[in-house]
Parts: C-alpha cells; structure tokens; sequence
C-alpha cells in the first residue's frame, strides 16, 4: 500500500519535475535550498537523476522518497481529523510538511542570507539601541500600514505590534519595517503600489516571548482515539517609534502666559498716608 | 526583555544541588555556559544558590514584581540556556492569551468613520 502510494506520488513528481525542468532550471535548486518541504527536494532530486524514473520496478537502489505523507493526502485527511478542534488551530495543525520540528531548522546563515531572509519577511536590523538614542518621542497624529511577513499592521508612532518571531534580531535592537504599503496624516494619505518605496517605519524589538498555552485536543467518538497536545506561539514584540516618507504636521507649541511684574510703590505710599 | 531601552530581569536565581543526579546538566551549564552568559548581560544579577536535595531550577525576579520559576531537572546546558535566555527576553507580564496584536492608544489618525460622516 505504502510502495503504490509512493510510486504514485513518484510519477506525479516526476510529471511536473520534466514538465518544468525545462523552463524553471536553476531557480529550483535555490527553492530547494531555501524550503525544507519533501516535495521541493524530492523533485530536486528527480532532476539531477532524471534515469532513475525508467528504473522504478527492476532495481534494488529505488527508494521511496515519500517518508511520511505527501501533500496531497495529508490535506484531505486533516479536514476529516479536524471535526473536534479548536478553529485557530486549523492553520497550525495542517502545516505539516515532512519537514520538521524546530530541531532541523537550526541552520547557520551567512550575513547575506539573514539579509536576504529577513528583507523578504519585511524588516532590516540596524543594530543594538544605544542608551544616547532619543528614540521615543511624543505622539504624532501619523499613520502607516505595514506588512510584517503575511500579516498587516495600521501602525502610529508609540504603538506595540506583536508579530511572529523574527529571527535574527535580539532584544533592544532596532529595527526597519520596510514593506509600506499606505501612508497617511490628518491632511494627506500616500497609497502604494503595492508599497511605497523610499518610506520606512522605525520600530524596536521590545520582547521576544512566548503565547499562553493552547491544547490541540483530537477525537474520534466511539472509535477509542482521542490525542492531546499543547502548543505556545513565540511571538516578538516590536515598539514602534518613528514612521518616515509622508509630511508630519507642525504641533504648534502651547504658549506660556507671560507673566508682568509690577512694583507696587503707589500701595506704600497710600499705606503711609491713612495712619496721618 | 526592554521596555522602552530598560531591561525588565533584575535577578536570575539559579539553584541546583551538588549531589542529585536531576542537576546534572545545571552543574554542568554553570561551568560551561553561565560565565558568558553573565558577561552578556551585565544588568543581570546571577545568584547561584544551593539547595540540597531538591531538583534545579532558575527563578526570575521581574521590575514589575513579577516571579518566573522554570524546573530544569534532567536537562542539558544547552536547554538551560535557552530557557534561560528566555527568561531574559521576556517581560514580566502574566501569560495569557493576546486578546489583539496590536495595542495601541490612538487608534484613529484622520478620525473614525461613522455612518454620518460624508467626505
């Protein structure tokens, strides 16, 4: 059963590997490189072997590629187990690649790819927060919407945002939010297409924590299956503290009343005159 | 852990025993990975203790008179570590779930819209 499935998932692989071998070449290895999904390297592999394909039954060296489920099926299974669980957990639950838990992520980026990862999240570490920064200033009535990752923020001046963890800052960093995508103020709004280039939003890495604890609890009734298991999001707290690209408008100064000091000789010589 | 530029740990209390074999791995991580832990994180007060008998853990002192306590019995120097370092990148606040993701205290900038407002 196992063998058949993944012959299946062998030919489906080997179908779209020829089809776009021709077109996409070394993009994929560079996919490949970057995703840790079964389903990028197993076609990567596909295409430096591609011989092995006619080879399926005969030989002894064959082996099956699909470890644990293939995509395909691991979707529909999991609409079927979802019956009983919570509705947030659905994203979290069906992301499972073969690909893995957080121990295989650990891999050591070069400066360039942390640059590169973390551009395409959305952000750019500038460098610790040092104690000469003014950073934190008063309100300003500006506004900006920025996407950090897939998620998108209104964010003003002074405001916390938590997004997913980012990876390669720490805490008291400082940071570029630089995927803009409008800018607006009491008189003017700046929309993207899709962002605004030359625009920037300040923020600060306040925290990097976890989310409470939430139990993915699966059953089955009457079938004696019933699994539990908890998970906690790592989350990163970010201060956000200077937006840039759009004109601020002027906060006009609160006048101090002016105070008029006058000498009060003319009481002193009244005073003097009543007692004569 | 910061909130605006102030580190929010004040005291990591690390206490572990030096005959119980669940301590093993915090005997270990105070040899190997506390000293550049510490230099790290000079506004951190690291105060080993010992406690005999008992299974290790690390107490967390917060500026808001927060108390985090993590058992490490059983663990190696490395996920001390981490939980250590957790410790340190949290802020003291109680742990419950986020009611939104964005706290903010001007929600509006070019002012709410309501049914009645016409541009």
């Amino acid at each position: 059963m196992a063998t058949r499935r993944c012959l299946h998932a062998l030919r489906h692989h080997a179908a779209a590997a020829v089809a776009v071998r021709h077109s996409v070449g070394r993009s994929f290895s560079a996919l490949a490189s970057h995703s840790g999904g079964s389903l990028s390297r197993s076609v990567l592999e596909l295409e430096t072997t591609p011989f092995r394909i006619g080879h399926l039954g005969a030989s002894s060296s064959w082996r099956c590629y699909c470890s644990g489920k293939t995509p395909e099926d691991e979707g529909s299974e999991d609409e079927y187990e979802e019956s009983e669980e919570e509705e947030g957990e659905i994203d979290e639950v069906s992301d499972g690649e073969i690909a893995a838990g957080p121990g295989l992520q650990k891999r050591d980026y070069t400066p360039e790819e942390k640059e590169a990862v973390a551009n395409e999240i959305g952000y750019k570490v500038i460098g610790p927060l040092e104690r000469s920064d003014r950073v934190f200033k008063p309100y300003e009535p500006v506004f900006a919407v920025v996407q950090v990752g897939s998620h998108q923020f209104k964010v003003s001046n002074r405001d916390c945002i938590f997004t997913e963890r980012l990876k390669f800052c720490e805490v008291n960093d400082k940071i570029i939010l630089n995927k803009v995508l409008l800018l607006g103020s009491p008189t003017q709004t700046i929309v993207g297409r899709p962002n605004v280039p030359d625009a920037a939003v300040h923020a600060v890495v306040e925290e990097h924590a976890l989310d409470a604890k939430v139990i993915i609890f699966k059953k089955k009734r009457r079938k004696n299956y019933r699994r539990t298991k908890g998970h906690r999001q790592e989350l990163t707290k970010l201060r956000i503290t200077d937006i840039q690209g759009i004109e601020k408008p002027e906060i006009p100064e609160p006048k101090k009343p002016v105070k008029i000091k006058v000498k009060r000789d003319t009481d002193k010589q009244e005073k003097v005159a009543v007692p004569a | 852990m910061a909130l605006r530029g102030v580190w929010q740990l004040q005291k990591l209390v690390v206490s572990y025993c030096n005959w119980g074999g669940s301590s093993r791995g915090i005997r270990a991580f105070m040899e190997t990975e506390l000293p550049a832990f510490q230099e790290k994180n000079p506004q951190l007060e690291i105060v080993p203790e010992l406690i005999r008998g008992q299974h290790p853990h690390l107490k967390a002192f917060y500026k808001n008179k927060n108390q985090r306590v993590v058992c490490v019995k059983n663990m190696t120097p490395d996920d001390i570590l981490l939980h250590a370092t957790r410790l340190r990148n949290a802020l003291g606040r109680k742990v419950v779930k986020l009611k939104t993701r964005h706290v903010t205290k001007h929600p509006s900038v070019q002012g709410t819209w309501s049914t009645a407002l016409k541009f």
